[in-house]
Parts: structure tokens; sequence; C-alpha cells
């Protein structure tokens, strides 16, 4: 009597499981979910990658109006480029050092805060808190130490040091 | 022995959809349908407007050749769109400065900034300014005096930027990179031929 009540239950419980699985959409509808939800990410991330290009073409767009000088700063290929409209004026590379990776850098425009100059021609231009240009670490005042910097040569960083004006604009492009 | 109510709840789990358990409810499919498909609209227009911008950068960009001269490193450079064709060592103003007696003062630097070839000359003549008289303590002569026309010190060809400033030859080969003229951009003769031959007059300079 108990073992016959127990298999009813069982059989309904069972029944009523596979119905509400199938009200979840079942096999068919869970397959159309999980390429629809990779289809999401693969969308989402390719707009993050258009948007990324839109804000860096915006950018020479508005570069290519202005009357302003300005860097191009590639961290992957660490290259950069002085720039005047749409004329390259200067081609440089530059490194990455100590314990400051391509990673840590902010990307996008950043904007010439200021340019020290101390003896012995040790120039550096800031960004804010987000780039140090340098030719030498000893240049770097000490409190914008622990802002990322990236090491030109003195050469190259002399003559970008000199071609640009507090407020002239750089992209970091990764 | 399990009672009836422990069984069942045992088969529940088992079979309970698993969103039931973890609590959340996945949007409905149509929903999930919907979202992408305005996605997708996003991705094309994004794409759309990144092709206009790209077209349109591309229309400003142009094949012409321009010189480049960097007044710090003192390197002329002859470039076109992204390529660097040719570079020189070249010599600039040499930020000095002289006093005349008569109150007039010279500083000698190179104009920064863009500027056009104006013209082009061959075997240019060099119209000897009054700095020149002042740096050498010698007389001024008069405006048109013929002794202020002076040739074989501007190398065989030059580059009219305007203003007296001139990309020419120079006797002093050995200061090239360096900052030693009154303002002009010399170049070795070799380089010059190169540079003369290469640009027309409307050609783009930029000093920086």
């Amino acid at each position: 009597m108990r073992s016959g009540m127990n298999r009813k239950t069982v059989g309904t419980i069972l029944i009523l499981s596979l119905f509400l699985m199938a009200a979840d959409g079942g096999g068919d509808a869970r397959d159309e979910r999980e390429s629809l939800n990779e289809l999401q990410q693969s969308l989402r991330a390719r707009i993050e990658t258009l948007a990324k290009e839109q804000d860096f073409l915006l950018f020479q767009k508005a570069m290519y109006a202005s009357d302003s000088k300005y860097l191009i700063l590639n961290v992957t290929a660490k290259t950069g480029q002085l720039k005047y409209k749409n004329r390259v004026l200067k081609d440089f590379h530059f490194q990455l050092q100590g314990k400051v990776s391509g990673n840590k850098l902010r990307t996008g425009m950043l904007v010439l805060d200021k340019k020290t100059e101390e003896k012995s021609g040790r120039h550096v231009l800031i960004f804010g808190d987000a780039l140090i240009l340098q030719w030498k670490r000893s240049a770097v005042p000490a409190r914008e130490k622990n802002i990322p910097f990236i090491t030109l040569t003195k050469r190259d960083l002399q003559s970008v040091f000199y071609a640009v004006e507090p407020g002239a604009r750089t992209y970091v492009l990764r | 022995m399990l009672s009836n109510g422990g069984f069942i709840a045992i088969l529940l789990f088992l079979f309970w959809p698993s969103w039931s358990i973890s609590g959340t409810q996945p949007a409905p499919i149509e929903a999930l349908r919907t979202e992408v498909q305005s996605l997708q609209q996003e991705v094309s227009r994004l794409e759309e407007v990144n092709q206009g911008l790209r077209r349109m950068l591309r229309e400003l960009d142009d094949d012409e050749v321009y010189l480049v001269v960097d007044t710090e490193s003192n390197r002329l450079s002859l470039r076109q769109g992204g390529d660097v064709l040719h570079v020189a060592k070249c010599g600039t103003g040499s930020r000095n400065s002289i006093d005349e007696d008569a109150g007039r003062n010279w500083y000698f630097e190179s104009p920064m900034g863009s500027f056009t070839v104006l013209g082009k000359e061959r075997n240019p003549v060099w119209i000897r300014p009054d700095w020149s008289y002042v740096e050498e303590n010698m007389p001024i002569p008069a405006e048109n005096d013929p002794d202020r026309l002076v040739r074989d010190v501007l190398g065989k060809y030059a580059l009219l930027l305007g203003n007296g400033y001139k990309i020419h030859g120079t006797k002093y080969t050995n200061l090239l990179g360096t900052h030693f003229t009154h303002g002009c951009v010399s170049l070795g003769d070799d380089d010059l031929e190169v540079i003369y031959k290469s640009v027309k007059i409307g050609t783009k300079v930029y000093l920086y």
C-alpha cells in the first residue's frame, strides 16, 4: 500500500518536473538561449572596440582642424609620433620601465599639464596623474614619482619638449 | 525509510529547473532576442560612423611631400604621408644676439611654425644684411651698395620661406647638426640637391 503510493507520487512528480522543464523552454530553447548569450557577449565586445576606435578617430578629426601640435603614443608598439594636423613631424620609440607595464597606462586622450626643466637639460612632461614623459628618472620631481612614466631618448624628449606647450593633447593607444 | 514528504523534496530538488534553486529567473528569451537585435543595430551604427570618419580623414590626407625641421636636434626630414624619404643634418639659428651701438639688436633664431616654399633659386646670391656688418665691426654700406651682393656662400640652391628665411647651402659643413646660423636652415651640398629636386613651390615646411 505504502510503496504503491510512493510510486504514484514519484510518477506525478516526474511528470510535473518534466512539464516545468518544458515550460522553461526545453532543450531547443536552452540552446537558443546559450547561443544568444554568446552572441550578446561578442556584440558587447565589438561595441567596446568600435567605441574606442571612434574615440580615436574623433580625436584625429579634432586635431586635423586644430592649430596645435600633438602626440600619439602606441603602448603596444612602444612608438610615438609628434604630429601637426595630418603631418607627422617626428617618429620616436620609448620604453616602459620598472613596475610600469603598458596595462597601467590610461588609454585615450591626455592633456599636458606642465613642463619642468631641471638642470642639465633634464626635461619632464607631466600629464596630470596619468603619465610622465622623461628621459632620466632623476629629473622627475619627488611628488610625481608614483605617476606611470615612459622613457624617451634625451634627444627625442628634447625635441618633443620644445615642440609642445601645456594644454597640448596626447592620445595613448593600446 | 524516507517519508513521502522527504521523498518528494529530494525529487523536486533533482528535477526542479536550476534557476528556481538559484532564485534568479532569466530574462524571457524574447527579451534576449530583442537585446541582441538592438546590439546588432548598435554595431552597425558604430561601423557606419567609423567608416565615415575614416573616409573623411583619408580625404584630408594627401600624397604631397613636405619638409620638417627639428630645430632642437638640427635634423631636416623630407616626408610623404607616414614615410620618411630623406633625413639630413642641418644648421639652425644660433640663439645668439648682437647689439649695435646705435641701439639695434638682433637675435638669431630660426622661425617656428608652418611655412610654404615660396620660391626656388639656383646659384642664390646673398644680399648681406646690416647685422652681418655689425657682427664683423664693419661700416654699414648703403642699402643698394653692390658690396652687399655676395656670391657662392649659400650653396647651389635655395628655397625661399619668406621674411628673408631660406633653406640653403653652407661653407661650414663641419657645423651641420648644430645651432650656428643666423636663422636660415643650412644643409650640406648633397642633401641640399636632394631636397631642392624633391620639392616644388607650394611645398609645406614645418619648423618646430
